[in-house]
């Protein structure tokens, strides 16, 4: 390690290091470790008794469903899925904006992701919950959902390694593993540093059972550097993989505005435009109410904001490949179900849907847009509802008037369909207010990496 | 030993079975020895030697953990209970039949009613009914329902206090002789008598009680008919149109393709399914203001308002008389043209040239005696007068239609009789009311008659306790006609047996017959001690020839095996035709808005109101449930700005009533029509559904009201209907052709290339069930749909559901419009689980809880179900139906006697579908299988074809080239719904054939 020297470059000439005024590693701990020892601010119990309540009210819910029926959702014949696998969609999506950067993006050593990651990657775990929650619920009887898994029985009866919804299973539940192994894995050091700065014997011992003995070692930093690259490695391909194979749901089934070859790019594409819009939503919160200008900065999430506009490029180019597939298709089943996308009852769904998802976004062109704070929350918000709705269009306008008119139907939800999409919210909220209240937001470790002169050779800092 | 000699040294001794494995030949085991179906007893692969000791405690503990998740499931708490004393003719598991009889209004049903342990559970047409062999009218299949219905009344009632029978039997005796004594007439309300021993007691009675008034009042009658028939005949008779016998038949309004009389339905199919283009075909017209579901079948529809059927029928003779040389009937010779021209009379749709065509081919028929002309029974006497008058100038009477007396001394009388019955019994002039039947406090609404409650000389006898109960002081409670006895005549000369099926469910409930012969020994009459051997003696009197070599106990036993017997037909009356004049001058077309008034073909005058089966079942043509939506013309909702659901107030004078809308397509501007049977107001299920139509009924009992007025309403109501849309955007889904383009060859068109799979073929050792529909037989009357909601426990959800969508019939009748609104053509397919040989439900189903059996059944195990629904969403027919909530909990019993004990009663949360009626395929194979023999071609018939009046459903082995289903597969006209899907169904679809009139098309 060579010894830290300033830098000679002129200020203007340096690319920007993510880190404002004057931060050192004694400073950053004070700063972010101080947080679960310090007790919340008031309003930061106002904004959990908000949030626990939503999801309380949704567990209601959710129990109300489960004693009585399916039934008390809108869902009916032919729409046999609606809130129930849109929020499912929509939240594993969100999922993904975590994932990509903690892993894609520390394997491209984009130094960026290092202050944001850790909190990226807990909405992640958060985001995969709210989502693996709705699949268990909105099975007729949830109480024998474990059948969907492949266990041993004297019965002989084995899943179905053909359908879509297995493959979720493994797909979901190993994204979720493999997260949080991941997350975890990051949080050891730090967790370790907590333990050692704190006073109450309690709150000690849970630190030295979570922090597994780490003592900060160079044997330690060196397996552990180890484990993370591969474990980012692992992530790398689950971000692709998971939301291709939650596209499969739709694209391997016959119904039309289903069948399509370009639905997994297109989700994988969706789900982190979705994330990355809900990161840049709790982010702006997390910065302001927790004081944390200097380490996440305007540039992270002007990049942010400069990823959100390049993958609403995508999305575009994903609705408009899908329109000119199904037109050229002749299908015209596929053509009658593309005119109720943007006609017809729920034509004001896609209307919405390529609002948001297309035209918001590019005011992200501006500069001065993309370091606003009333203008990203803008686009964050339209982009978040935009995806819901995408999903919507997907799945009900799509279910609702299939191949034989004799069995088109309307679809309505009912007040414990949203009770229910609150409750998801509420809960999702509720876990991001006490992650941020208990743990580290910020990896302390990788921001140290970042920080003047911390870097192992060459003058100056970043990776130029 | 051959076989030791045979052995090479260090081989093990060879056991063998049987003598051809021994020997080494082929066929080694004998098929025998294949005990179970295929598949059924298959093990788990898991070859014995491998488990060893680590994988057996791996598998262990795992079992063990995730076994004790899975125990959380309750098991079955039901009991089972075995006979200590077995009947002798009851074997559990096996079902017995039982012939018996159905009757409504004027018909009479010969039936089989299938019974499993004591209880019916299905009913089904009797084989020896050469009329409609094996069919049942559709209602007589819901009865069933009725029959456990838990609002039945199941102790006598006096003052609404439950009293014993001895007591109730005396009270009516006590009022009886009270007003004998004082010398007040008694009053019998009843419905129509077609019973000959119900009459004979009547007429018993008549001399106990001698100034017994018995007033027969059918409420879903015009009267029209009736009066017409009248003065033709001089007497009441019956008219029965026989189309198998006809050429051309032309429909005045007349729906009877409805499916109540499968007979007329099976003999017009009969005559619709030629084999090839050359074939000859029946040529079906109709005329109507009402879109009916038999218009919705003719080749040519004339939109003729209601009120002008009269002069159409009269037009359409016009042309017979002056360009085809039919001769009128003598004394009719200043018979007055009506002042309006036919071409006046037409509206969209049908115009002058196929009226021209329709006289040239009544004409051409009538030659041939083979022209006939059925009109409604709702409309008023100058149409049936104009009908009947076509039919004696074609020749029709006794050809192509049918006439007898009315078989007992008790014709049915018009709405005006019957009030004025009840107008005396209001002013209390009657010592006794009786009230037998029939539901005339709903038929009457407002009467002051049924003013005050509980009156002390009404007396009610019936199945519930209704709104006419409510006016009666004593209610008797009635059986069941499935626990009933009696004798009917449903065709000419034939005689049909009612007998129970099962004895009364409650000990204090007997057929309205007993209680009456209770009365009559009471009031020292005939002693009989019960009806069962009051009708034996009358039939050992009146219906065993004399000069039989049969003694009379074996004809009884005999006729109630067959539950028929034939007879010589009466004597058809003669006609006078001159008697038809004075009903055709009343004949003069109104303007202003008609409102048709007609028996509801589910809840017919609303008797069947508390059967959620009939109350669920679709229209067949609005698909509407639930309700009796006031149908109207698109021109009539447009100008008055309504919608479907939309509430409208209609008055008719004074007479008021509020309805919300149902635009139909068809239907004639300025008609307007109307269910009647609905607007309950007392009982479970039937209060509150849909409006009375009984309230714009007028005093004389016309059921074609003019000049009614029509304002929309604030509100709106929406009509829970089980089609939302109603045009197949020109899809190729539902294929019809006029003769001209079979000839053509237009209805061989098929897709291209054949389709490919990743997957190989399904393999079907032994069978491969499959079914054919013929769309040009299947006239859409729907009653398969009852006949499958019976057999296969298909529960009841309720009018919120049905909006929502979430109704469960496995099987439905797609029903679609084509061509302009005012004048569409309607087309009807029934749709139900295809069974995809490359079923796309299949291979999503993460559980395996739908798969494929290897006779090409596509399976539900509803027990593997957890429910997810990714099967319904990619069925391409959407005919799976999901158990949003639990629709089978029933709280009040007896309801679950209903269910068919062979099918599983699906619970909430899981995913149930048609299965081809698959316990009645392992039934027929377990029969075949045990009589050493291969399952005949027919032995299996599922519910939907067993019912289906028009012979369009066939089921069969389409592994067997020489099986009428594969046969009829190959047909000409054969084609598959969505084939271009590459599913494979097992459903054969037959285009629709249309024998539209030449030089029309």
């Amino acid at each position: 390690m060579s010894a830290p020297a300033p830098s000679p470059l002129p200020e203007e000439l340096t690319v920007p290091r993510y880190l404002e005024g004057e931060v050192t590693a004694g400073s950053l701990d004070d700063q972010v470790l101080a947080f679960p020892e310090r007790k919340p601010p008031l309003k930061w119990f106002v904004a959990f008794a908000f949030t626990a309540a939503l999801a309380a009210a949704g567990f209601g819910f959710i129990g109300y469903t489960v004693a009585t029926g399916i039934g008390v959702w809108g869902n009916n014949r032919p729409v046999f899925w609606a809130f129930d696998i849109i929020n499912f969609v929509f939240w594993v999506g969100i999922g993904h904006a975590g994932t990509l950067i903690s892993a894609i993006l520390f394997l491209f050593r984009k130094t960026w992701r290092n202050a944001i990651a850790r909190f990226s990657e807990a909405m992640t775990i958060f985001a995969v919950m709210c989502a693996g929650l709705f699949p268990l619920i909105h099975v007729g009887r949830p109480w024998l959902a474990f059948w969907l898994f492949p266990y041993p029985n004297q019965r002989a009866l084995w899943t179905n390694f053909r359908s879509p919804l297995l493959w979720d299973v493994f797909a979901v539940s190993t994204y979720f593993s493999v997260s949080l192994m991941f997350w975890y894995l990051g949080l050891v050091p730090d967790l370790a540093s907590l333990r050692e700065r704190t006073t109450h014997p309690l709150r000690k011992k849970i630190y030295t059972v979570l922090s597994l003995g780490w003592r900060g070692a160079a044997s330690h930093w060196v397996h552990y550097e180890k484990a993370y690259l591969l474990l980012a490695g692992l992530a790398t391909g689950l971000v692709l993989s998971v939301h291709s194979v939650v596209s499969f749901d739709f694209a391997v089934s016959v119904v039309p505005g289903w069948h399509m070859t370009i639905f997994p790019p297109y989700f994988v594409a969706g789900a982190i435009f979705a994330g990355f819009a809900m990161v840049v939503l709790v982010l702006v919160v997390v910065r302001e109410s927790m004081d944390l200008q200097n380490l996440i900065t305007l540039d992270h999430l002007e990049v942010m904001n400069k990823v959100i506009l390049g993958v609403s490029c995508l999305m575009a180019y994903s609705y408009f490949m899908e329109a000119f597939t199904a037109w050229y298709s002749m299908n015209p089943y596929l053509h009658h179900i593309f005119r109720q996308y943007v006609s017809g009852t729920y034509g004001w769904a896609g209307i919405l849907t390529l609002s948001c998802n297309v035209l918001a976004p590019q005011v992200f062109w501006f500069r001065r847009a993309r370091r606003s704070y009333p203008v990203m929350i803008l686009v964050a918000l339209c982009v978040t509802v935009g995806m819901w709705f995408e999903r919507f269009v997907i799945i009900v306008i799509s279910l609702h008037q299939d191949f034989l008119p004799s069995a088109w139907h309307l679809y309505k939800p009912t007040p414990v369909d949203f009770a229910i999409l609150l409750g998801s919210f509420g809960l999702f909220f509720t876990l991001v207010l006490l992650f941020a209240r208990i743990l580290p937001v910020i990896a302390t470790t990788e921001v140290k990496a970042i920080l003047p002169g911390a870097q192992p050779h060459r003058h100056g800092g970043g990776h130029e | 030993m051959p076989d030791d000699t045979r052995r090479q040294p260090g081989e093990k001794t060879r056991y063998w079975i049987s003598v051809q494995e021994g020997t080494g030949e082929p066929g080694g085991r004998p098929a025998a020895w294949n005990e179970f179906p295929e598949g059924a007893a298959d093990p788990p692969e898991l070859p014995a030697d491998a488990l060893s000791r680590r994988r057996f405690l791996a598998l262990l503990s795992a079992s063990a953990a995730l076994a004790a998740a899975s125990a959380c499931s309750r098991p079955d708490r039901g009991e089972i209970v075995p006979y200590t004393e077995r009947p002798e003719e009851v074997t559990p598991g096996v079902p017995n039949f039982y012939a018996s009889c159905f009757s409504e209004g004027r018909r009479a049903h010969p039936v089989l009613v299938k019974t499993r342990e004591g209880r019916p559970i299905h009913v089904e047409g009797n084989d020896r009914y050469a009329a409609a062999p094996g069919k049942a009218p559709y209602r007589a299949i819901a009865e069933v329902l009725g029959l456990y219905d838990p609002d039945r009344l199941r102790e006598p009632s006096h003052r609404g206090k439950a009293v014993p029978v001895t007591e109730a039997e005396r009270l009516l005796a006590e009022r009886a002789r009270e007003a004998r004594s004082q010398g007040l007439p008694v009053l019998l309300f009843t419905e129509a008598v077609l019973s000959p021993t119900r009459a004979r007691l009547l007429a018993e009675l008549g001399k106990a009680l001698p100034r017994l008034e018995v007033v027969s009042y059918e409420a879903s009658e015009g009267g029209g008919e009736d009066r017409v028939l009248r003065s033709l005949f001089g007497g009441t008779v019956r008219l029965e149109p026989l189309p198998e016998r006809a050429e051309v038949v032309l429909s005045l309004e007349s729906d009877f393709l409805s499916g109540e009389d499968p007979g007329s339905v099976r003999a017009f199919a009969a005559g619709r399914r030629p084999e090839g283009p050359r074939e000859p075909m029946v040529r079906f017209y109709a005329a109507e203001g009402r879109f009916t579901l038999t218009g919705s079948r003719a080749d040519a529809r004339f939109a003729v308002r209601t009120g002008d059927l009269a002069a159409f029928a009269l037009g359409i003779l016009r042309l017979l008389v002056e360009r085809h040389g039919v001769a009128l009937p003598r004394g009719m010779a200043d018979l007055p043209w009506p002042a309006k021209p036919l071409e006046a009379l037409l509206g969209p749709g049908a115009g002058e040239r196929e009226a021209e065509a329709l006289a040239r081919d009544l004409a051409a028929a009538a030659r041939r005696g083979a022209a006939l002309v059925v009109a409604g029974g709702h409309l008023p006497a100058p149409v049936h007068a104009a009908a009947a008058l076509l039919n004696l100038a074609l020749g029709s009477l006794g050809r192509t239609l049918a006439v007898w007396p009315w078989p007992t001394a008790f014709p049915p009388v018009g709405r005006r009789e019957a009030e004025g019955a009840l107008e005396r019994a209001a002013e209390g002039r009657y010592g006794l009311v009786l009230f037998w039947g029939g539901n005339p406090a709903h038929a009457f609404p407002g009467h002051r008659a049924f003013a005050q409650a509980r009156r002390e000389t009404f007396v009610r006898m019936g199945l519930y306790e209704d709104e006419t109960a409510q006016a009666a002081a004593l209610v008797l409670p009635e059986a069941h006609w499935l626990e009933s006895w009696g004798d009917f005549e449903p065709r000419p000369g034939l005689r049909a047996l009612r007998q129970p099926a099962l004895r009364p469910l409650y000990p204090a409930v007997r057929q309205g017959e007993q209680w009456l012969l209770g009365l009559l020994g009471a009031l020292g009459g005939e002693k009989a001690e019960d009806y069962a051997l009051f009708l034996k003696e009358r039939w050992r009197r009146e219906e065993w020839p004399p000069a039989s070599p049969v003694p009379f106990e074996r004809f009884w036993a005999a006729a109630l095996h067959e539950g028929l017997v034939p007879g010589t037909p009466p004597p058809p009356p003669a006609p006078s035709a001159g008697a038809l004049l004075p009903h055709l001058e009343a004949a003069r077309s109104e303007t202003g808005l008609e409102l048709v008034l007609y028996p509801s073909p589910a809840l017919l005058d609303g008797r069947y109101g508390n059967n959620g089966w009939l109350q669920e079942w679709p229209d067949p043509v609005t698909k509407a449930t639930w309700g009796n939506p006031l149908w109207m013309a698109p021109a009539d909702a447009r100008r008055l700005g309504l919608k479907d659901g939309d509430r409208v107030r209609l008055s008719k004078g004074e007479r008021r009533l509020e309805s919300p809308v149902l635009v139909q397509p068809g239907q004639r501007e300025g008609v307007a029509a109307l269910a009647l049977g609905y607007g309950r107001e007392a009982l479970s299920v039937a209060r509150g559904v849909g409006t009375n139509g009984f309230s714009l009924l007028g005093g004389d009992g016309e059921m074609v009201l003019s000049g009614v007025e029509v304002e929309k309403i604030p509100g709106r109501q929406p009509v829970p209907t089980t089609q939302t849309h109603h045009r197949m955007e020109g899809r190729d889904l539902v294929r019809s052709l006029s003769l001209r383009e079979w000839a053509r060859g237009e209805g061989e068109g098929r897709e291209g290339h054949p389709p490919v799979s990743l997957y190989p073929d399904q393999e079907f050792p032994d069978h491969k069930w499959g079914m054919v529909i013929d769309l040009s037989a299947c006239v859409g009357c729907s009653g398969c749909l009852l006949a499958c909601q019976s057999e296969n426990n298909v529960p009841v959800v309720g009018p919120e559901q049905v909006l929502r969508g979430r109704e469960m019939h496995w099987i439905r009748i797609d029903r679609y419009y084509e061509g302009p609104e005012e004048a569409p053509r309607a087309v009807h397919s029934p749709m139900l689980c295809q069974h995809c040989d490359n079923a796309p439900c299949e291979n999503v189903c993460p559980v395996n809880a739908t798969n494929h059996s290897p006779d090409g059944l596509n399976q539900m195990a509803y027990n593997r179900c957890v429910g997810t629904r990714y099967c319904a969403n990619n069925c391409p027919y959407k005919v799976r139906r999901f158990n949003f909530l639990e629709w089978t909990a029933f709280k009040r019993e007896p309801e679950s006697l209903v269910f068919n004990p062979e099918v599983t009663v699906r619970p909430r949360g899981v995913m149930e579908k048609c299965t081809f009626c698959v316990q009645r395929i392992e039934e027929a194979k377990v029969r075949a299988r045990v009589e050493g023999r291969k399952v005949a071609d027919g032995e299996v018939v599922p519910a939907c074809a067993a019912a289906c009046p028009a012979e369009a459903i066939v089921f069969g082995d389409l592994k067997d080239p020489e099986s009428r289903v594969s046969k009829l597969a190959r047909s000409g006209r054969a084609y598959k719904v969505l084939e271009e899907l590459g599913v494979r169904p097992s459903v054969t679809y037959l285009a629709q054939l249309r024998n539209v009139p030449e030089d029309t098309e």
